[in-house]
């Protein structure tokens, strides 16, 4: 996989740390693959951490899972800091491995008040998730995973991504978070992106945004009701109730990022997240404010 | 279906079963639900799911996530670990007001005795650095407590040379009737940033019946507004207590909080210590007190959706044990106990007592809960064999008519109470009203909660911040 150069003027600098995943969740938009790459990238990223602009306000670590360098990734974030002590580093993972408590202190050690992690958590309930994340007991480690996480005092993205297995608890899912994730940094609810696994398995995965509305907007209302960070991201302003626009982030990557000619008539077009250029589909439902 | 239960409560509320945990997470559900989870003939799968993500049931024996769980409750639980956090210091019995209802037993304010030493306010400060909290709140009572003014001085600027070392977070409560807010009184409250908690009843014509005096109303509107020039209103707030006349009256007390700008109200029942004793039904009134505070209580939302604010601070008390995650620090609602867990009381008489009602009770010459002289050491008092023996029955999870309650996780345990209305420690739940008061009011809370959930939401969540 080819890496694109970091960019001071792009809102995506990503390090991609592996192909391979310990999950196979099933709308992946980037299918993992077994092959020996850890190495291979592991050098390439020295490389771009000491060409990159000093400057960079944020890096990004993702893969695969970027946790399955094992100690490399912590070599990695301390040459990061060393080399870009101002930027900050968000590492993509399942947090599996940080269900071991030593793992989470030695990233503590390493990236220390720099670091977040963002974490996909799609259920409430252990056995939707593992399903979703192709892997039994996945749930129960993610979980102690974000506890650790949360002892060593790293800040954590809780990351809901919405799909035809899950949309139907998303509010159960904000009370499960309120209750018993409540250390969260934020919790961001995300669209799918058309691509990988969630198109060539659509019929399973796919739900059509304009059909979760209602169950998301009570899901983010409940959030912040008691307070918590809460964000969406990936859904366009036209598909959301007004009140809830104020929650939405123009989250899509700038290289992947296009509007199409009926968002040109929109005055709400700057604000909007806008559609992965990516996806081979657009949502449906859409309509210029 | 093959699960195992774990340890939850549960009991019908209106057209629900409602399902409550250890560490008070709570569903709900149809009536007949409890004997299906039983049975294992759960109907409704996303029920299951829930009642499998919030630890009602289990799919292993031993739920893998149960360091979680333990997790959850150590932090319903964290007022132990931080100690006694809240110390009461009784300055005087002496009091310039008669209410009818006085539970302390005051005193006459010209009356010469019934004052604490100035070795008993030193050895009182050094006591309650001995508690382990990082946040300690000092709060002032009596009887008047601003009729000592230099003793009310000297117990901070004791605590502040203290504080020079211990670096904990202060907190100066003066519990004042505000009829002597005097010039020398509001500047030792200015300078070290007291909070003033006042009691006001309500209308003019109620407050002044209550209080026993003619003027009463007047002077303390006068105190209130001194206090909030000179302090900020913000360093004010008021608690009312019902008496058996203002019963009749909830939508004007209310009103009469709302008029004088007043952003919170504690709609406070009487309890039976002091004058209060006198009052003649207990049943009837407790009864009465909860038609009461239903009544003051929809007002209160009313004025909510009129666009005030207006916080019911007993409901968002239950609402944040009921919602929330987080541990609450009323001490009338801890368990174990918030006798001595949460609170200890320095009375004027040179000894230290287990709450504020156990010091009312002293004035009736019952010292079941009088814990020692101040002049005796920390660790004597607060270890000593009499607080050790009432430790076995502090705890709501653990005495009948408790242990098996839907909604122990929400309540309390108050030895003091059953003590002085039953008659023993342990005492009795299904005639204590002090159960029957709670019972009916988180119910009703949790009615509110259940079958009003939109319409209220966007209220309670201004109450529980």
């Amino acid at each position: 996989m080819k890496q694109r150069p970091l960019d001071i003027h792009s809102n995506d600098n990503t390090l991609f740390t592996t192909e391979q995943c310990n999950n196979h969740c099933i709308m992946c938009c980037q299918p993992p693959r077994k092959i020996d790459d850890i190495d291979h990238y592991y050098q390439q990223n020295i490389k771009r951490v000491l060409s990159a602009p000093k400057d960079l306000p944020l890096i990004a670590l993702t893969g695969g899972e970027p946790t399955l360098m094992g100690d490399k990734l912590f070599s990695l974030i301390r040459l990061i800091r060393e080399q870009l002590p101002n930027t900050e580093i968000h590492i993509l993972s399942n947090g599996r491995k940080f269900a071991d408590p030593e793992y989470a202190k030695a990233l503590k050690l390493a990236g220390d008040n720099k670091v977040m992690v963002g974490v996909p958590l799609h259920s409430d309930y252990e056995k939707d998730h593992d399903i979703i994340a192709g892997s039994k007991g996945a749930y129960n480690e993610t979980i102690l995973g974000l506890y650790n996480l949360a002892m060593q005092g790293i800040a954590i993205e809780l990351r809901i991504v919405m799909n035809k297995l899950n949309y139907m608890r998303l509010p159960q899912m904000a009370t499960f978070i309120h209750k018993n994730l409540s250390f969260v940094t934020w919790t961001a609810f995300m669209g799918m992106e058309r691509v990988g696994f969630a198109d060539t398995k659509s019929t399973h995965i796919w739900i059509e945004p304009i059909e979760y509305i209602p169950q998301l907007c009570q899901a983010v209302q409940l959030l912040d009701d008691f307070r918590h960070e809460v964000v969406i991201f990936n859904i366009p302003l036209c598909l959301l109730p007004e009140q809830y626009h104020p929650f939405a982030e123009k989250s899509i990557s700038d290289w992947k990022n296009k509007y199409t000619d009926c968002c040109e008539q929109c005055r709400l077009k700057e604000q909007c997240c806008g559609f992965f250029a990516t996806s081979t589909q657009l949502y449906t439902g859409i309509k210029p404010y | 279906m093959k699960y195992y239960l774990l340890p939850f409560k549960f009991t019908r509320i209106g057209d629900h079963e409602v399902f409550v945990n250890e560490v008070g997470d709570m569903l709900h559900a149809p009536i007949g639900t409890a004997e299906q989870i039983v049975n294992r003939t759960i109907e409704d799968p996303e029920l299951y799911k829930s009642l499998v993500a919030n630890f009602f049931i289990s799919e292993i024996r031993i739920p893998a996530l149960l360091d979680v769980y333990a997790e959850r409750l150590a932090e319903k639980k964290r007022f132990l670990d931080d100690y006694t956090a809240l110390h009461i210091f009784v300055l005087t019995l002496r009091c310039n007001q008669n209410c009818i209802y006085c539970q302390a037993s005051s005193r006459d304010e010209h009356c010469a005795a019934s004052s604490m030493s100035r070795e008993n306010m030193r050895l009182a400060v050094q006591h309650m650095f001995k508690s382990r909290s990082q946040y300690l709140t000092m709060e002032f009572q009596g009887g008047e407590p601003s009729l000592e003014h230099d003793l009310f001085l000297y117990g901070i600027e004791l605590a502040e040379e203290i504080n020079q070392t211990e670096h904990r977070h202060l907190t100066y409560v003066l519990c004042t009737n505000s009829i002597n807010l005097t010039d020398e009184v509001m500047a030792t409250c200015k300078q070290y940033n007291v909070l003033i908690s006042t009691s006001l009843d309500g209308p003019s014509w109620l407050h002044n019946q209550n209080r026993g005096k003619q003027d009463s109303y007047e002077k303390v509107v006068k105190g209130i507004t001194k206090a909030r020039e000179i302090l900020g209103a913000d360093r004010v707030s008021a608690l009312m207590t019902a008496s058996e006349l203002s019963l009749n009256y909830p939508i004007e007390i209310v009103d009469e909080y709302h008029k004088l700008g007043f952003t919170s109200i504690f709609l406070r029942a009487l309890n039976p210590y002091g004058k209060a004793t006198d009052n003649a039904d207990w049943e009837a009134y407790t009864n009465r007190f909860i038609e009461f505070y239903k009544q003051a209580f929809e007002h209160i939302i009313e004025l909510n959706k009129q666009g005030h604010v207006m916080i019911e601070e007993y409901a968002a008390i239950i609402l944040r044990k009921l919602l929330t995650p987080w541990c609450t620090g009323f001490v009338d609602l801890q368990s174990p106990a918030g006798i001595v867990n949460s609170v200890l009381i320095y009375n004027y008489d040179g000894y230290m007592y287990a709450s504020d009602e156990s010091r009312m009770l002293a004035e009736e010459n019952d010292f079941t809960f009088q814990i020692g002289k101040l002049s005796e050491s920390y660790e004597n008092l607060v270890y000593s064999p009499k607080v050790k023996e009432w430790s076995k029955v502090w705890n709501n999870e653990a005495i009948a008519g408790c242990s098996d309650c839907a909604l122990q996780a929400y309540c309390g345990a108050d030895p003091v109470r059953n003590h002085s209305t039953q008659g023993d420690l342990y005492g009795f739940r299904p005639t204590s009203l002090f159960c029957k008061k709670n019972k009916a009011i988180i119910e009703y809370i949790i009615s509110c909660v259940i079958d009003r959930y939109d319409e209220l939401m966007p209220i309670f969540r201004n109450w529980i911040r």
